[in-house]
């Protein structure tokens, strides 16, 4: 039963869901929409989940001493400062706000710059022409890297054009054959889940 | 030759500090420096442009914010650039994220480009925030906005603000601006609402989710993509605003040029190498 209960209700919401696309009836429709409200409640709740599984993890960290257990005592403070600012004033409190300002974009741009040194250091030492297919990339990579800023607008007035054709014709080509994959696999996944084939999104648990 | 073999076996041998210090020097000093390279206009950025100016006046342009802090270097100019143009040519605004972090972004881009243009909330644009649901909820918001929205980011009632009142469903909406870093983003609103609602989308999205669009592009289900921060310096160049993607671009073509010199350099190094062996 404990494995027979969420293939039914599984193959029984899918089904409709799958159905109620095809079928403009109203009742159908209604009920459809009915459906997808309670699946978007489901995922507002999932942000609580989040939340206490965050902190569970952090306290549990604290309390066995783990690797770098200081910087959990940082997070929690962090996420109850903000939570507070924001049950407080609201998102449009000020003090909510200073922080999103002056502490969440800094950093958020802090880390999303560190990428532009990593990724220098990896051109150095790890794009290697080891292979025809490892040359033929790299090759693209330098054409789009000068041909997708103002500089290779200013070596050669071609160099865009260059780089587009590379975007539209090559790399469109290569996208949508990985696309097609990528959607006959989930098509695929679709079907082995409705029909009770695929269960491993019900944990390991035994009968 | 022997010199030649010394200066490669020791460039091999680089300290990443080194490189790091390059790189440094690279962003900077163009910023401090401007050297004002030409910015060239690409067809898909242009695209979005003629869209919005072929768009009547009032129109309702939704402008959703799918992206967070960490990408507010390469989107945030784009948000601003995109709000400019659609005020400009007295479009409306009806902003959401789908990003739970995104909306205090878009509401500083509004306030900041409204105030401009003398715009007011509720009338000429609102901000509805964070709607968690990704592609159910953009199906249902195509449906019937009242669904979905009930309030707007701050709590107050959509009916009671009159843009709010008038936007009913996907039918009153004119075209749909992702600004995206990811997942939910422009592809949910490609495949779940311009397919379903057939309302024309554009997107701006960050440097490395461009080339994953092309395919949308080609199709015709995507009408236009700003890429990165040049996109966004593009749409600046067409909108005439000297912004943040304009100033960051001579520090992104330096250090392009920096990264392929560090490429062609590693391989020389690696030619050098296997010669030896």
């Amino acid at each position: 039963m404990k494995s027979i209960l969420p293939i039914i209700v599984v193959f029984g919401f899918g089904f409709f869901m799958l159905v109620s696309f095809f079928i403009p009836l109203k009742g159908i429709q209604d009920t459809s929409q009915t459906f997808q409200n309670w699946y978007i409640g489901v995922m507002a709740f999932f942000i609580f989940i989040g939340i206490f599984n965050i902190i569970k993890i952090n306290l549990e960290k604290i309390q066995r001493r783990l690797r770098d257990w200081q910087y959990s005592i940082i997070l929690l403070i962090c996420l109850l400062v903000m939570m507070a600012a924001g049950f407080i004033g609201g998102p449009e409190g000020g003090l909510f706000l200073y922080f999103y300002k002056n502490v969440q974009i800094p950093l958020g741009a802090t880390m999303f710059s560190l990428l532009a040194f990593f990724v220098a250091s990896a051109a150095f030492r790890a794009f290697r022409a080891r292979s025809p297919e490892a040359t033929l990339l790299l090759i693209a990579a330098v054409l789009v890297m000068i041909g997708r800023v103002p500089i290779g607008y200013w070596i050669w007035h071609g160099f865009p054009n260059l780089v587009e054709w590379i975007m539209t014709v090559p790399n469109t080509a290569a996208k949508r054959g990985i696309l097609f994959g990528i959607d006959l696999g989930m098509i695929s996944m679709g079907l082995r889940v409705l029909l009770g084939i695929e269960r491993s999104y019900m944990g390991g648990g035994k009968e | 030759m022997g010199q030649v073999n010394n200066i490669l076996a020791r460039l091999s041998a680089l300290d990443r500090r080194i490189i790091f210090l390059l790189v440094a020097v690279a962003v900077i000093v163009p910023l401090l420096i401007p050297i004002g390279l030409p910015v060239d206009i690409t067809k898909p950025v242009k695209n979005i442009y003629d869209k919005v100016e072929s768009l009547p006046e009032g129109s309702v342009v939704v402008v959703s914010i799918d992206y967070d802090p960490g990408s507010e270097a390469e989107l945030y100019p784009a948000t601003e650039a995109f709000l400019e143009h659609c005020f400009r040519k007295n479009l409306r605004i009806f902003m959401l994220a789908l990003w739970p972090a995104g909306t205090p972004l878009g509401n500083m881009a509004l306030e900041n480009i409204g105030a401009h243009y003398n715009k007011k909330y509720g009338v000429d644009y609102i901000n509805v925030g964070y709607k968690p649901g990704g592609p159910v909820m953009l199906l249902s918001l195509g449906k019937n906005v009242g669904d979905m929205v009930k309030t707007d980011y701050a709590g107050v009632p959509i009916d009671s603000l009159p843009l709010g009142k008038e936007v009913k469903s996907a039918r009153d909406m004119a075209l749909v601006m992702s600004l995206s870093a990811g997942d939910p983003g422009v592809l949910h609103w490609i495949i779940y609402f311009h397919a379903r609602f057939g309302i024309p989308v554009c997107a701006a999205t960050t440097a490395i989710m461009a080339p994953q669009q092309y395919p949308y592009l080609a199709s015709g289900q995507l009408v236009g993509l700003m890429g990165g921060l040049k996109g966004a310096a593009e749409y600046e160049t067409l909108v005439k605003r000297r912004g943040r993607a304009l100033a960051g671009m001579d520090s992104q073509s330096i250090v392009h040029a920096l990264l392929v010199l560090f490429i062609i350099l590693g391989n020389v190094i690696l030619v050098y190498q296997r010669s030896k062996r």
